[in-house]
């Protein structure tokens, strides 16, 4: 993403203050923050409103949620849409997809972008530079300036869906776990965010688990690795955010309703049946709660991790 | 970062003088160091560098995926996209969605931070509230705003009527659409550039605010001749960060209003790109549009490095 480049600085810099600045309070200034209080909570309630209809529609009756005018809450709280919704479209597959492949990005992205942004930190060899140049480089590079020929490696990797040697006569990845899981796995971001923070570890440590004979592996994955937990915690979250939430990708290599995520299997199921507004609201609340429940357990790395990255 | 990037004391080149076991602990970290970078430099170069220069060359040819032939085709599939209207309009329709969203939800995310920057209780609930739709998914919340924007039974409408207003057809009618879709792009910036704003209110220095205190002035004179000069960088930034991101909207221009919208109204770059690369699947044009789009992105990404003065950081 284009945008990541952009949070170099926000990442280069020092942790934020922990305390905000103090105001010195007198009781005149009590009117003023009980003012306060009524803006941001207005503020709060009009951001949330989208949330509280979606639930409160979830959970109307047929005849409520097509009464004119509308009723603020339904006359009687329909919990059976939730498993109607889950029978009437596949969303429980569609759930457990978006689960499997969130995770599966998460451990990859991980797991590679650790071992990368410690080797670009900490571990001198030549072309050290280039590499890192590369990764900067990659980490600019918007969607949609990559995203036709991938589709195009995705279709004709060989050997797979019906693929020749070149990569011809099939369908390659598309339609399979492979496409869905394997490109989007990796992010240069997460790579440079780890090596910032594998930056800011002192030496002496890396020095001292040398000694101690531990192979750089080892003071990788044993000594330095546990030392930016924070920034595992972050990277974790957001990956997993993002691809939960993702929909171009997944959009353009799956037709099958087996492998249908969950945003994919939403916008499906809203062009398939325009006025089942019960059904659709509970498959939002189903595709959005597990990210605000997340977020709200979370917020410290979250918050942490956007202010660093700005925006992705 | 800064600490790290000097020259570092073992340097291989230098390594002839050095005695034996410097010299090996050099390989071994060299050699540790490829493997460890391997998969993640595979991965990359397969994902993101194949197929960025892939876009490149795909837009001066002519690429027919059915047939499997690639020819020469210089300029033409510019030509051919600059005399396409609807690719045209669209890039009116990115421009006046980028014009219109990002100075609206920025000035609401500067306001909201600096009310938030207080010591307040029910603080991160207040900001846990605005930040939440930025982590939910795009899709699904553009569904919940379709189903407010619903004509007849919607939320809006039904408000509007309220107060004896007959509310539009939003998303089916070409003159409001776009609004639509402004809106709900406004609700879902704020929260992150209210979190950046945050960011960099903690940064400030607090000593102007007591001159601010001891001259007598009050919240809003502080906040025009203290706050916001001082934020003047992060304004940069969040303002160059917003228009890259707009540029590149597309999940909720795709679901809230199907096709390109009501005869094409809503169609954003990104929308034209997906349609022509695959439903169209005229490749080598869809990346000529990408590569228009890049050219975009490039000059806002240039301009914010001036004004964000990054080269130096990252060196």
């Amino acid at each position: 993403m284009s945008t990541e480049i952009l949070t170099v600085q926000a990442a280069a810099a020092p942790p934020p203050q922990a305390t905000p600045r103090r105001r010195r309070r007198t009781p005149g200034q009590l009117a003023g923050r009980t003012a306060l209080h009524l803006l941001l909570a207005t503020g709060a309630v009009v951001m949330a409103v989208p949330f509280v209809w979606m639930m409160i529609s979830s959970l109307k009756s047929h005849a409520d949620i097509s009464a004119y005018p509308p009723r603020l809450l339904p006359t009687e709280w329909v919990w059976s849409n939730y498993p109607e919704a889950l029978a009437f479209a596949p969303f429980g597959t569609y759930f457990r997809n978006s689960f499997f492949i969130a995770v599966g990005h998460t451990v990859i992205n991980v797991a590679l972008a650790t071992m990368a942004g410690y080797a670009l930190a900490r571990l001198p060899f030549k072309g050290r530079t280039v590499v890192f140049m590369g990764v900067l480089a990659m980490m600019m590079i918007p969607t949609y300036t990559k995203i036709v020929p991938q589709y195009l490696i995705a279709k004709s990797m060989p050997f797979f869906g019906g693929n020749d040697y070149l990569g011809r006569g099939g369908y390659g990845w598309l339609d399979s776990w492979w496409a869905l899981i394997i490109p989007g796995a990796l992010t240069p971001f997460a790579i440079f965010l780890f090596r910032q923070f594998y930056l800011s570890l002192p030496r002496e440590l890396e020095e001292a688990a040398r000694i101690d004979g531990l192979g750089e592996f080892g003071i990788f994955a044993r000594i330095m690795t546990p030392l930016v937990k924070p920034a595992v915690a972050t990277v974790a979250l957001l990956t997993f955010e993002h691809s939960w939430n993702n929909f171009l990708w997944p959009l353009l290599v799956t037709t099958r309703d087996e492998l249908r995520v969950i945003q994919v299997g939403l916008a499906a199921f809203q062009q398939a049946e325009r006025t089942e507004w019960a059904y659709l609201m509970a498959g939002s609340t189903l595709a959005t709660v597990p990210m605000i429940m997340l977020f709200l357990f979370t917020q410290r790395y979250f918050v942490q991790g956007f202010a660093t990255v700005g925006i992705k | 970062m800064v600490a790290t990037l000097a020259p570092a004391p073992v340097k291989a080149d230098a390594s002839e003088k050095r005695p034996p076991r410097r010299r090996r602990l050099g390989r071994d970290r060299s050699r540790a160091a490829w493997l460890m970078l391997a998969p993640a430099a595979i991965h990359l170069v397969w994902w993101i560098g194949f197929p960025v220069l892939a876009t490149f060359v795909l837009a001066f040819t002519h690429y027919d995926v059915l047939a499997g032939t690639v020819s020469w085709a210089g300029l033409d599939n510019f030509r051919e996209i600059f005399a396409d209207e609807v690719w045209n309009l669209s890039i009116w329709h990115t421009v006046v969605y980028t014009f219109f969203t990002v100075p609206v939800s920025m000035a609401i995310a500067v306001v909201l931070a600096v009310l938030l920057n207080a010591k307040l209780r029910a603080r991160a609930w207040y900001r846990a509230a605005i930040f939440m739709p930025h982590v939910t998914a795009t899709v699904a919340i553009a569904l919940v705003w379709m189903w407010m924007f619903e004509p007849n039974i919607g939320l809006f409408n039904a408000l509007l009527a309220m107060v004896g207003v007959a509310g539009p057809a939003w998303l089916s009618d070409p003159s409001w659409a776009m609004s639509a879709v402004i809106a709900v792009g406004v609700w879902k910036g704020i929260g992150v550039k209210m979190l950046i704003y945050l960011a960099a209110l903690q940064g400030l220095p607090g000593e102007l605010y007591e001159a601010a205190d001891i001259d007598g002035a009050s919240g809003p004179r502080k906040f025009w001749s203290v706050t916001l000069p001082l934020l003047r960088p992060a304004t940069f930034f969040v303002f160059v960060v917003s228009m890259i991101d707009a540029f590149q909207v597309f999940d909720q221009v795709y679901v809230l209003t199907p096709q390109g919208g009501p005869a094409n109204s809503t169609t954003v770059m990104t929308y034209e790109i997906y349609r022509t690369a695959f439903s169209e699947f005229r490749i080598s044009t869809a990346c000529a549009q990408s590569l228009v789009l890049f050219g975009f992105l490039l000059v806002l990404t240039l301009i914010s490095r001036r004004l964000t003065g990054r080269d130096e950081d990252v060196n």
